[in-house]
């Protein structure tokens, strides 16, 4: 931008702990074009005076120093074609730093000037309009997708909703009764799934395609193009969002040979009883009759370390509704549930304790060892260390197996890697690699052929899993968000969830699919940097096909062409700025956040003489977790080294190594990064910016060496969205650490 | 494989725990803030979680054989905690009358006392009857002439001729009842160790003070209400046998004058009695998750207790201030009550005195 507007805010103390005409002079001659100071900027007349700059085009962009960025956000935004830099003097500064002092001042003047410098560099964001399709596609016909069908149209968008079976209603069809969904949460209720049927099945918004084959979906969000098999001919058409609703399958009871399946005739899974209940016939497979004891194994195969180490959180509370059933339909038949903990979600509770005071059902709590014959004609279920402390046996007519859940879900990254494989092994440049490329082949084998979405995306053709092969989204703050923009995974594939919160999840997918539709159509992010239209330019002509971007880009935006080239897919990007951090050619910017941009903030920063003992440090922080931690510092009236110019980052990993060369270079004594932690409870919005950082930080040893630098004088930390506590005390250490240190010798040059 | 014991879930059990008042034992999920708040359990030997766990799983043999059913004094600390509300401390008061039931000896005497809700019209009506038939069979049914003594009423050997053999019987069926339950007790954990004596001595010693309702929190008032009355009765009963030494040894004539030290005991009972039994009456209307629900069984008993105490208190009183014919009358109601109290001894809550007795005895021999 040419005409940069700075306003300074002299309320909440500003103007009492610092020399605001003095800031006001280093604005103007840093490029400012003009500088307004004003008492409350934020009140009703602070920001008349700001627009005014803008619509009588005194000023092009902004710098808005007063409070941070985290607050005031409504306040201070203006049109989407003005780029804003805030500058947050009463937190960096005034509330953190002493009043008055010439480190403080030098700190406060530094910051604006930085601003500028980046406001200087800034271009208005390009929109461009690009046709936008309304549908969302659901696929996956059972309870969650029927429901998110029925929600998303509700909401006013057409559906198509995808089954690969000839019916709908999934797993729970054909189930005549539930557990409790709603108050008194106490008794059986009738199995929505049917009416829902009938409810999508009429509804005009919806377009429902059985015994569907997805062959596969390309483009973005907005622009999803769909090819589909279904009804004996293939067709193609434009969704704008996907929510994938797969659900779970029961977990493989074969594999429980030691629990008596498929061993033992009268060993069954909770499935096979539901099927024996809707078919009025409760009898004993061997030989026909009806059980006496009906004893009920939970966690079968579940919490155990040879087959599914998680909880499904669903098993209990279908045991109990089979064994209330079982009371109500068969009262001479005596259930009796052995488990480890009885775990039933949320008010499932009430249902638990109505059942236990029906008093019929024996609840009892022991390790299953295993299950065989009693030699009686009737089962025995071998209890480990009883409650009573005894191992001890139970005997038992039909014993039910409470199986665990397991996510009809892909790993779309294995898949890539596997087909990425297959083709080294093909065409590998050396033995060597063609070997390597073989074993990982072999590892991977089984899931050749396990594509659900079919998606025509570089990084792999289904969504990414995390733990157990559940693609849910990374943080308990975004559920239904995945690493692909604009498909939401929804219910029982999401995470193991009983019915009640499939509808739930059902529902904030469709609301989550809507919302990025309506996103896509103004050219916004969804995510979460919600209303962000600054699309990433790629200049491609110095591309030198390094791959880098596509690789590292944690949402799948970048496809490939057959050179290498990234092509972008701008509505799947999520403006992290990831690849910019990437990429070693720079050619990757932001109109208001670019490589040049942040490189000019640090050149703005003035770094004193050798003789004058001010050290200056350049500290890096992500704008998600730091900056807000080290707000709440600055709130609670912690104060931190005033050698430090803090710059707010998007994420650690859109941080180009050149702004560290370029910080050195330029004198600074000490570079600090601060972001997300990494590994097992990543907090990154970005999925592992930090630790993509961390990675770049060791070809930073390079410049270092190349410059005879220390390698101390590079610092990267990981902190917690809450850990204000140890932001000043981390930033101290670092100054404390940089001040042993000899000065930067590139001072001054 | 036939080595690993068999759970064997009695659903004749859970049901009659169901029918007298245990159903709140299926709610229990087993979290153990019971135990852990039981000021009573032993160190390494926790109840009422497992007695629960037992009581659940109709594990009614188990139960038969735990001493901690009957080292339970329901103080109540357990039901007031309890987040599931399962009551242990009323479950356990449910079970120790099922064990009563179980031990008795003969079977019927138990199965009438222990179903008490219907049967109560026999069990007091029939000592009444007793007593009526007997005076009228013998004459002597009719306000005597010049009355001033009740014996005149009822003669000695009348009296000696009901209560001596009924006192054996009582005896008898305590002694097989509480030689059932001191095998029971030996036939699981650890072995005894010591003489029998010599443990049961501090055993009455705890008794005689009842140490261990001081630990009780939520049911503390009912230890001075039950000490009292646990007193009153000694002093009754020790009244009772000095008073045959003083008739038969020192030719004491009857009634005793009021300043007669025998009379004076006798009072001083009387009124212990009747102070322990109001303080427990008035703790029964109270808050019941304090003071336990109350069964049929449990009501039964302290009707007993509480008819003879004010029977016994009108008859004394009543020869003074009341019309001839009501005092004999009452005389005769009371000395019904007082057949009905020994004889259902063995059957009734009135049991627990030797069966808790017995626990305490046994505790300590495998402490």
């Amino acid at each position: 931008m040419e005409h940069v507007g700075v306003f300074l805010c002299s309320g909440c103390g500003i103007g009492d702990a610092l020399d605001l005409e003095a800031v006001a002079s280093a604005a103007e001659d840093s490029g400012g074009a003009l500088c307004h100071t004003h008492p409350c900027l934020c009140a009703e007349e602070g920001i008349a005076l700001v627009r005014e700059s803008l619509s009588s085009g005194e000023a092009d962009g902004l710098v808005i120093a007063a409070c941070s960025q985290r607050v005031k956000c409504k306040a201070f935004s203006f049109d989407s074609a003005t780029p804003v830099q805030r500058v947050g003097l009463r937190e960096q500064v005034t509330w953190s730093h002493p009043p008055n002092d010439e480190d403080t001042q030098m700190l406060a003047e530094d910051l604006v000037r930085m601003g500028v410098a980046r406001v200087l560099k800034s271009k208005p964001p390009v929109r461009q309009e690009e046709e936008i399709a309304d549908t969302v596609l659901v696929v996956g016909g059972g309870l969650t997708g029927l429901e998110a069908a029925a929600a998303a149209a509700g909401l006013g968008k057409p559906v198509v909703l995808l089954e690969k079976e000839a019916e709908l209603g999934g797993h729970l069809a054909g189930i005549g009764e539930l557990a409790p969904a709603g108050p008194p949460y106490d008794q059986l209720h009738e199995n929505p799934v049917s009416n829902l049927i009938e409810q999508v099945r009429s509804n005009s918004r919806i377009r429902v395609l059985t015994s569907a084959v997805l062959r596969g979906i390309s483009g973005q969000p907005g622009q999803f193009k769909v090819e589909v098999a279904a009804g004996g001919g293939d067709e193609t058409f434009m969704a704008g969002a996907i929510v994938q609703a797969t659900g779970a399958r029961p977990y493989d009871a074969h594999r429980l040979a030691h629990l008596g399946y498929g061993e033992q005739a009268d060993v069954i899974t909770s499935a096979e009883l539901d099927a024996m209940l809707e078919a009025g016939s409760l009898t004993r497979p061997s030989n026909g009759e009806t059980p006496q004891r009906v004893a009920f194994v939970q966690c079968a195969g579940s919490r155990d370390a040879e087959h599914l180490l998680y909880c499904s959180g669903e098993c209990c509370a279908t045991t109990l509704r089979q064994a209330a059933r079982l009371r109500r339909d068969y009262p001479d038949v005596e259930p009796c549930v052995v488990y480890r903990d009885i775990r039933m979600p949320g008010q499932q509770e009430r249902f638990y304790l109505a059942v236990q005071e029906e008093g019929g059902t024996l609840l009892m709590r022991g390790e299953v060892d295993g299950v065989g014959g009693n030699g009686n004609g009737r089962l025995a279920v071998h209890l480990r260390e009883s409650l009573l402390g005894d191992d001890a046996r139970l005997e038992a007519d039909l014993v039910v197996l409470a199986v665990g859940m397991v996510p009809n879900s892909a790993d779309g990254e294995a898949i890539r890697a596997l087909h990425d494989a297959q083709q080294r092994v093909e065409h590998g440049e050396s033995e060597t690699q063609r070997e390597e490329a073989r074993k990982v082949a072999e590892r991977l084998a089984a899931h050749e052929g396990t594509e659900i979405l079919h998606l025509g995306y570089r990084q792999g053709p289904d969504l990414p899993v995390l733990q157990y092969g559940f693609p849910d989204s990374h943080y308990i703050c975004f559920p239904y968000e995945t690493r692909r923009t604009g498909i939401y995974s929804a219910g029982a594939l999401r995470a193991p969830m009983d019915p009640a919160q499939a509808v739930e999840d059902a529902w904030g997918a469709a609301l989550k699919a809507v919302q990025c539709i309506e996103a896509a159509r103004r050219g916004e992010a969804v995510h979460p940097r919600s209303g962000d239209l600054g699309a990433p330019d790629f200049f491609l002509q110095r591309c030198t096909q390094c791959k880098r971007c596509t690789e590292e880009c944690p949402f799948g935006t970048l496809n490939e062409d057959e050179k290498g080239t990234p092509q972008l897919n701008v509505l799947r990007c999520r403006r992290c700025g990831i690849c910019m951090g990437a990429c070693p050619e720079r050619i990757i910017s932001f109109p208001d956040y670019s490589v040049d941009a942040v490189a000019s903030m640090i050149k703005a920063i003035e770094v004193p003489e050798e003789e004058d003992e001010k050290p200056r440090i350049v500290a890096l922080m992500c704008e998600n977790d730091a900056l807000p931690a080290l707000d709440a510092a600055a709130r609670l009236g912690r104060t931190w080294s005033p050698w430090i110019r803090i710059v707010p980052v998007r994420c650690l990993g859109s941080v180009n190594i050149v702004w560290i060369a370029d910080s050195l270079s330029r004198g600074v004594d000490g570079v600090i990064l601060v972001g997300c932690k990494y590994g097992d409870d990543a907090q990154c919005h970005y999925i592992r910016g930090s630790e993509l950082a961390s990675k770049r930080l060791e070809n930073v040893q390079e410049t270092l060496d190349r410059l005879a630098l220390e390698p101390e004088r590079i610092k990267l930390v990981e902190l917690a969205h809450n850990e204000f506590d140890r932001v000043p005390t981390i930033l101290d250490e670092f100054a404390a650490e940089i001040e042993e240190m000899d000065p930067n010798p590139y001072k001054g040059f | 494989m036939a080595t690993v014991p068999l759970i064997a879930p009695s659903e004749d059990f859970r049901r009659e725990l169901r029918r007298r008042g245990g159903e709140r034992a299926s709610r229990c999920y087993q979290c153990a803030t019971c135990s852990a708040v039981c000021e009573l359990a032993p160190e390494g030997r926790p109840f009422p979680r497992r007695q629960v766990l037992l009581a659940q799983w109709g594990q009614g043999d188990q139960l038969a054989t735990d001493p901690a059913v009957w080292l339970c004094h329901q103080c109540n600390d357990c039901t007031v905690r309890c987040p599931r509300d399962v009551r242990p401390g009323d479950l356990m008061q449910v079970v120790r009358a099922m064990v009563i039931e179980r031990l008795a000896a003969p079977a019927f005497l138990g199965r009438l006392v222990a179903n008490v809700r219907s049967t109560w019209p026999v069990v007091l009506g029939a000592p009444l009857l007793l007593w009526v038939l007997l005076l009228g069979l013998t004459g002597h049914l009719g306000v005597p002439p010049g009355f001033h003594a009740y014996d005149q009423l009822v003669p000695h050997w009348l009296i000696y001729s009901v209560f001596f053999p009924v006192a054996a019987f009582v005896l008898w069926a305590a002694w097989v009842s509480g030689r059932r339950f001191w095998t029971l007790l030996g036939s699981v954990g650890p072995p005894r160790k010591g003489s029998f004596l010599a443990s049961l001595v501090p055993v009455f010693g705890e008794i005689s003070t009842h140490g261990r309702f001081s630990n009780c929190e939520a049911g503390r008032p009912r230890r001075w209400g039950h000490l009292a009355l646990l007193w009153g009765f000694v002093g009754a009963a020790v009244t009772s046998g000095l008073l045959v030494v003083a008739l038969y040894g020192f030719g004491a004539q009857l009634p005793l004058p009021l300043d007669h030290p025998f009379k004076i005991l006798g009072n001083i009972s009387a009124v212990l009695l009747v102070v322990g039994g109001v303080i427990l009456l008035i703790n029964r209307l109270g808050d019941p998750q304090k003071t336990g629900a109350s069964t049929a069984f449990d009501r039964f008993f302290l009707t007993v207790v509480l008819l003879v105490i004010a029977t016994g208190v009108l008859a004394e009183v009543g020869r003074f201030f009341f019309p001839a014919a009501v005092a004999c009358s009452i005389y005769i109601v009371h000395l019904s009550v007082v057949l009905t109290l020994f004889v259902t001894f063995p059957y009734s809550k009135f049991a627990h005195m030797l069966y808790r007795t017995l626990a305490m005895v046994h505790e300590r021999m495998t402490g």
